[in-house]
């Protein structure tokens, strides 16, 4: 354990020597925000749009914005840096459990995506979005965009010991990265068409998204929200069982 | 011999197998070594005759087909973790973490090697100190120059005090000046006792530093013994001028000066 919270500590560190890398995980995800709100409230007011529950368009988006924000995590790229540069060996050759490189680096992900979070809907707050389920609401939003990062950041710590290359690590953060957009990120999931509908519904996101959305526009409505964390909890377990299993049979 | 009387190094048959998409490759093929606590051992070889293939296998990194390691009298195989306590490593490219600051990354490999906050940070010091980086301790890794990332390569190695220090051709690229200090500690860190196993394609260098060698060919080793036996052996044999470590590489090797060239670099410092 002591291993895993010192190379935690080292993660967070790294993490805060690349400001430019910090900056455009909380920039990109507001730029659609903004985006993506100009575009279509007009399509969608408040007044007479029922899935909004009287808020306006930007809070719809909210999730999306801090679900890409979570998938924007270092910590793969990092790995395969180290993979490449030698270090990972270095760190190999210690008595330390093999399984504390990597969840060092999920420990400080999850820290991070705790802080870019609580950032963004701080920032989201001063343009009218509120968080309708309160205090509580903005625990659950924050724990589970953190913990979707988390997910995020095992799935490509996995494609950085399989490959042990950046550009393969880079190109497979592309493949995991559309099911961020088979969601019904820009309407409620019944009024997709019959295809998106299809994909929206075995798409496991749709079920992140839509608890981050009902801890938004309504109140704890645990019907929505238990099956966000339950997808969090399945692919994070097979996410971390992959990585300990990658990292003990890594020769 | 180490506390418990073992050699610092034993490998009895030790055997390493790739499979690929073209078939098995067989990196290692059966290789002995016995070295006593003390020495500053090389291992020579032609590129992709074995040589880190083998060190990995004795540094826990990489698993063994066949055959039997010990380090320090553990088997690395069956306790790797005690026998990652034993040994230090420091590899062909001084892999660091450039972000870090020197002292960080010694203190934090103190605390990976179990000690408390204040020892690893009192070790750090001490570390710097013997390398000479304390004036750039607090900078970032990514600024030093290739000498001062091999130096602190080596206090990394250092950190935890092993019995057995495994260095894979620690002055690749290194300037004369700086290979000459990397020479200087490695002569110093074995003067208090620490075993060296030394891979290196500068004969020279094997010449200079190694009590004995081996040199390792085609996944088995064709020679062992001190410099000057293994030059002797061959005058003996071949009679005529007194060869270098160079003519003996060639021999044991069965390779011309013509097929060397660009496998086998002569320096000297």
């Amino acid at each position: 354990m002591s291993a895993t919270i010192a190379l935690g500590q080292r993660s967070l560190r790294e993490a805060l020597r690349q400001p430019d890398a910090l900056f455009m995980t909380l920039f990109i995800p507001i730029f659609f925000l903004v985006v993506n709100t100009g575009q279509a409230a007009d399509i969608f007011p408040s007044e007479s749009t029922g899935f909004l529950e009287g808020q306006g368009y930007g809070a719809f988006q909210l999730p999306i914005t801090l679900l890409l924000a979570a998938s924007f995590g270092m910590a793969a790229l990092f790995l395969v840096e180290e993979i490449e540069g030698g270090y990972f060996d270095k760190l190999r050759a210690m008595p330390i459990p093999r399984y504390s490189i990597v969840l060092g680096r999920l420990a400080a992900e999850s820290l991070k995506g705790i802080v870019l979070s609580s950032v963004i809907i701080l920032i989201a707050l001063p343009f009218g979005i509120t968080i309708a389920s309160g205090p509580l609401g903005f625990l659950l939003i924050v724990g589970l965009s953190a913990l979707w990062g988390v997910v995020y950041a095992a799935f490509m710590q996995l494609i950085a010991l399989k490959t042990r290359s950046a550009a393969a690590t880079n190109s497979g953060g592309l493949i995991f990265f559309p099911l961020l957009f088979l969601t019904p990120n820009f309407v409620p999931r019944e009024l997709l068409t019959e295809p998106m509908e299809v994909a929206a519904t075995l798409n496991p996101v749709t079920y992140l998204m839509e608890a981050l959305r009902s801890l938004i526009l309504v109140d704890l409505d645990w019907g929505q929200i238990l099956p966000g964390f339950a997808v969090v909890a399945v692919l994070g377990a097979v996410a971390l069982v992959l990585n300990i299993r990658m990292i003990r049979n890594y020769d | 011999m180490n506390d418990n009387g073992a050699p610092a190094i034993r490998a009895e048959g030790l055997v390493k197998h790739y499979s690929g998409r073209e078939g098995t490759v067989e990196a290692v093929r059966g290789v002995d070594l016995e070295i006593p606590s003390g020495e500053i051992f090389g291992f020579l070889g032609p590129n992709g005759a074995g040589k880190s293939t083998t060190v990995r296998m004795l540094t826990t990194l990489l698993s063994i087909t066949a055959g039997r390691a010990e380090v320090a009298g553990v088997d690395v195989a069956r306790d790797p973790d005690e026998a990652r306590r034993r040994i230090g490593v420091a590899f062909q490219e001084a892999g660091l973490d450039p972000r870090q600051t020197g002292r960080e990354l010694l203190v934090l490999h103190g605390r990976l090697f179990g000690l408390g906050a204040d020892q690893a940070k009192g070790r750090a010091q001490q570390l710097l100190a013997l390398v000479e980086l304390e004036d750039a301790a607090d900078r970032r890794i990514k600024g030093y120059s290739g000498g001062m990332e091999r130096r602190l390569d080596l206090a990394a190695a250092l950190v935890h005090e092993p019995d057995v220090l495994f260095l894979d051709e620690p002055t690749t690229g290194l300037d004369p000046a700086s290979r000459l200090t990397v020479w200087e500690e490695l002569r110093r860190i074995n003067g208090q006792g620490t075993t060296v196993f030394l891979t290196t394609q500068y004969l020279e260098e094997a010449d200079q530093l190694c009590d004995r060698l081996a040199i390792i060919d085609d996944g088995r080793i064709v020679r062992e013994g001190t410099p000057d036996q293994l030059k002797s052996d061959l005058r003996e044999r071949r009679g005529g001028e007194e060869p270098t470590l160079d003519d003996v590489f060639l021999d044991a090797t069965g390779r011309t000066r013509e097929r060397a060239a660009g496998e086998v670099q002569e320096v000297v410092a």
